[in-house]
């Protein structure tokens, strides 16, 4: 019983998980989006997640980095369900949406679960190499009740959307890593 | 099962206030389960905490249930969907998307005292006997603890639905209930028509699908004549409307946002078509509905949003949004001088919105 | 046996279960108990778990019991944090849950799901605002700890039968589970236990003590 039950945990992540450490100095990031790292973090790597990579410092129930590449015109940001498995909505880009629509994409893809999100501030600001937004919010999450802090940079080019959007619990491990996440989104170059 | 004058005239009599079951028994177990849910609610951010609304609910509640109320607790969660339900240990939710939708005090008053009728009868102990509906329960409340989807609820909800005669039960002893504590039945009859109104305006039309209250209270046949004679046996009583929109004011604005970010446009617009009707000088809810039609923008619903947002103007006391809602619309059809106007009137209004920083972008932008 | 090798293999360094640089409580330690989280379940044949809320109130009390008798052992003072002040301390404790999580997922969880910056050590912490829970019970750390359980019905142990025949496996039960040591001046985890077996009963007393002895196994010592 014991054995069944770890390999069948094992198997839960079928070995295709994997988590790298992302290493100080450049990254590329899809084929146009080129970051710079003034210190290490950890990349979740499984089949199935996207279309965002996800990097995280202390672990995915704890904070979130998600960084958006060439996102095209109709894609979905979130890994899309299977049709008719929830009622959940899904939230697509659309090349021509304004600084204001992008924010608010985000912020039905971080409520679709029931939590409950809050805009704090939504600027204009250079992204990548050219005019973009920044938004920071605070989102109380359903599942566990822990209230995160977040910010989020977003530009689009080319009709792409190229995003970076980061996630913490307001007490203690916001302060602590959004600064490299500022960091990382200010370095951000975008590949015309 | 008499029904109309002929049970509303029996000298019925409330049982006597409920003794914590046995642990072992099935009520017990199902009491020791609500407590520990009741717990993680009190403790819970999305349980709203003001003091003033929170005492004025459970002041209507305590009226409702008379010699039951030390029992009662009323506890107000921010989710903007209709719904009310009471467990069998006392504990009362009423989510704001319920508060948001009903007129006056009595139309409150006669859901609570539905609720209070299903926990005076026992009806969730005879639910529970049923197997089947135990491990769905089971299930609903996994998932409750884990996921907390809201669109999961309604389809659950319905597994553990409660019987038609149960429903029957509780809208005759919710009706005694309220005319007890001096409100007028008619109302009752009221609210539900409202939400089935709401419901028939989905595109898919499948009211059980995402409403967790229709989903666990079947609805019995003729429910709206039931409730008629019933309100007809005994009239008069009050709805204390002032009182309630004096209540609630603060909370308005949020509710009808939390609202408008369901997305469900169609049942958001038949929703605020009937608060407009009501109310028709109350700005807020003109803003409301306009601000749907710009989200959805279909067909001809920028046109809509704009005539709503100018009608809410000339009510006067709009939401700043308002103003921002027209700056977007000329923004998208190039109308820059009508654009830059709208935003620096919104940025008068609201110097320190959230996003000030950048509609003053757009309307700088708009300025050149 | 590739599968197996696996399920032995990964997980962390040479002291998985303790912060760096501590090993010890100190004499005067005095340690606030937090109410743990339990919740009992039954498996129905269909997979379904049913909460029990009979039995969850028996693994509470039992539990309970079983770290009062443990204390003394322990060897450091320990003081109970009431129902009211977890009230208050709610946020904290949602913070710890989701810290717990982490480290179970990404510490004690297969060796790939660890985090590179993390070197190999329990170096996770919950920062200052701990602090409230020293200022009501005038403890310098605290004890978390979480568990659920879940327990085969007799049509689940026969589906399970049938379906081993058919080379399909089926979990019966399981119980999972943390315990975790936290001070309460920096909020650093200083000590983490996770369990995670398909034994164990909470239902009967003197079984929930195995379960508390498993749990608390390599707590440290006081010196």
């Amino acid at each position: 019983m014991k054995i069944v039950l770890t390999v069948l945990l094992m198997l839960a992540f079928s070995g295709c998980a994997s988590v790298a450490k992302v290493e100080t100095g450049e990254r590329a990031v899809g084929e146009r989006l080129a970051v710079t790292l003034d210190s290490a973090w950890n990349h979740i790597r499984a089949p199935g997640i996207g279309p965002a990579e996800i990097w995280t410092m202390e672990g995915l129930p704890v904070d979130q980095l998600l960084i958006y590449s060439g996102i095209r015109d109709g894609q979905a940001i979130h890994v899309e369900r299977a049709a008719g498995s929830g009622s959940q909505k899904s939230f697509s880009f659309r090349s021509g949406m304004q600084p204001d629509e992008i924010a608010a994409m985000f912020e039905g893809m971080l409520t679709r679960d029931g939590s409950r999100f809050k805009l704090e501030k939504l600027e204009p600001v250079t992204f990548g190499g050219g005019k973009g937004l920044r938004f920071e919010y605070s989102l109380t999450r359903k599942i566990d009740n822990v209230q995160l802090s977040g910010i989020g940079y977003g530009r689009v080019s080319k009709g792409e959307l190229f995003a970076i959007v980061y996630m913490a619990p307001r007490l203690t491990f916001f302060s602590r890593h959004a600064p490299s996440a500022e960091q990382i989104s200010r370095s951000a170059r975008i590949k015309e | 099962m008499a029904c109309g004058p002929a049970f509303a005239q029996t000298g019925w009599q409330a049982p006597a206030r409920f003794v914590r079951p046995e642990l072992s028994t099935d009520e017990g177990g199902l009491w020791s389960l609500m407590e520990r849910e009741e717990t993680r609610l009190r403790r819970s951010p999305f349980s709203i905490r003001d003091p003033r609304l929170r005492d004025y609910v459970q002041d209507i509640a305590c009226r409702l249930a008379g010699e039951h109320c030390p029992d009662v607790r009323v506890y107000l969660v921010q989710t903007p969907l209709f719904n009310a339900n009471m467990a069998p240990n006392g504990m009362m939710q009423v989510w704001t998307g319920l508060m948001l939708r009903v007129d006056n005090e009595a139309q409150l008053a006669a859901v609570m005292g539905h609720e209070i009728g299903h926990y005076l009868a026992r009806h969730s102990l005879e639910r529970l006997r049923d197997v089947k509906s135990r491990a769905a329960f089971g299930q609903f409340l996994g998932l409750l603890g884990v996921a907390g989807a809201v669109g999961q609820l309604a389809v659950l909800a319905s597994a553990f639905a409660y019987s038609r005669d149960q429903e029957r039960e509780a809208d005759q002893f919710g009706m005694i209930l309220m005319r007890q504590a001096g409100y007028d039945p008619v109302e009752a009859g009221k609210v539900w028509a409202n939400l089935l109104l709401e419901i028939k305006a989905r595109p898919d039309g499948d009211a059980g699908r995402n409403s967790p209250m229709f989903a666990s209270h079947p609805s019995p046949e003729s429910r709206q004549e039931t409730l008629q004679q019933l309100a007809d046996a005994s009239p008069g009583g009050v709805t204390n409307e002032d009182a309630w929109r004096e209540r609630t004011r603060p909370f308005m604005r949020e509710w009808l946002t939390d609202e408008i970010k369901r997305g469900q446009h169609e049942e958001s617009i038949a929703l605020f078509n009937r608060m407009i009707a009501r109310v028709p000088s109350q700005a807020d809810f003109v803003y409301a509905r306009g601000e749907v039609y710009r989200l959805r923008a279909r067909g001809d619903d920028l046109n809509a949003a704009l005539a709503d947002y100018q009608t809410a103007v000339s009510c006067g006391g709009e939401p700043p949004e308002t103003h921002r809602g027209l700056g977007a619309i000329h923004r998208q059809r190039n109308q820059l001088p009508e654009a830059r106007a709208s935003f620096q009137r919104y940025l008068e209004l609201a110097p320190a919105a959230p996003d000030a920083p950048m509609i003053k972008s757009y309307m700088e932008e708009a300025g050149t | 046996m590739l599968l197996l090798f696996f399920a032995f293999a990964g997980g962390a360094g040479a002291q998985p279960n303790l912060a760096e640089g501590f090993t010890t409580l100190p004499k005067n330690a005095k340690v606030a108990i937090i109410p743990t989280d339990i919740e009992l379940f039954s498996i129905s044949g269909g997979g379904v778990l049913e909460p029990k809320a009979d039995w969850t109130e028996a693994a509470t009390k039992h539990f309970r019991a079983a770290l009062v008798a443990k204390k003394k052992s322990l060897g450091a003072t320990t003081v109970e944090l009431s129902e009211k002040d977890a009230d208050d301390v709610a946020d904290v404790n949602a913070l710890h849950a989701a810290i717990a999580r982490s480290i179970a997922q990404h510490h004690f969880g297969p060796g790939f799901m660890n985090l590179p910056t993390k070197a190999g050590k329990l170096d996770w912490s919950l920062g200052e605002p701990v602090r409230v829970i020293k200022e009501k019970t005038g403890a310098n750390y605290a004890l978390f700890s979480w568990i659920r359980d879940s327990y085969a019905s007799g049509e689940r142990v026969a589906t399970m039968i049938v379906l081993a025949l058919f080379g399909v496996g089926v979990p019966g039960g399981s119980q999972v589970g943390y315990a975790s040591l936290v001070d309460l001046d920096t909020g650093r985890i200083l000590w983490f236990n996770r369990l995670m077996r398909a034994s164990g009963d909470l239902r009967e007393a003197d079984k929930a003590v195995e379960t508390l002895n498993a749990l608390l196994n390599n707590f440290p010592r006081t010196q």
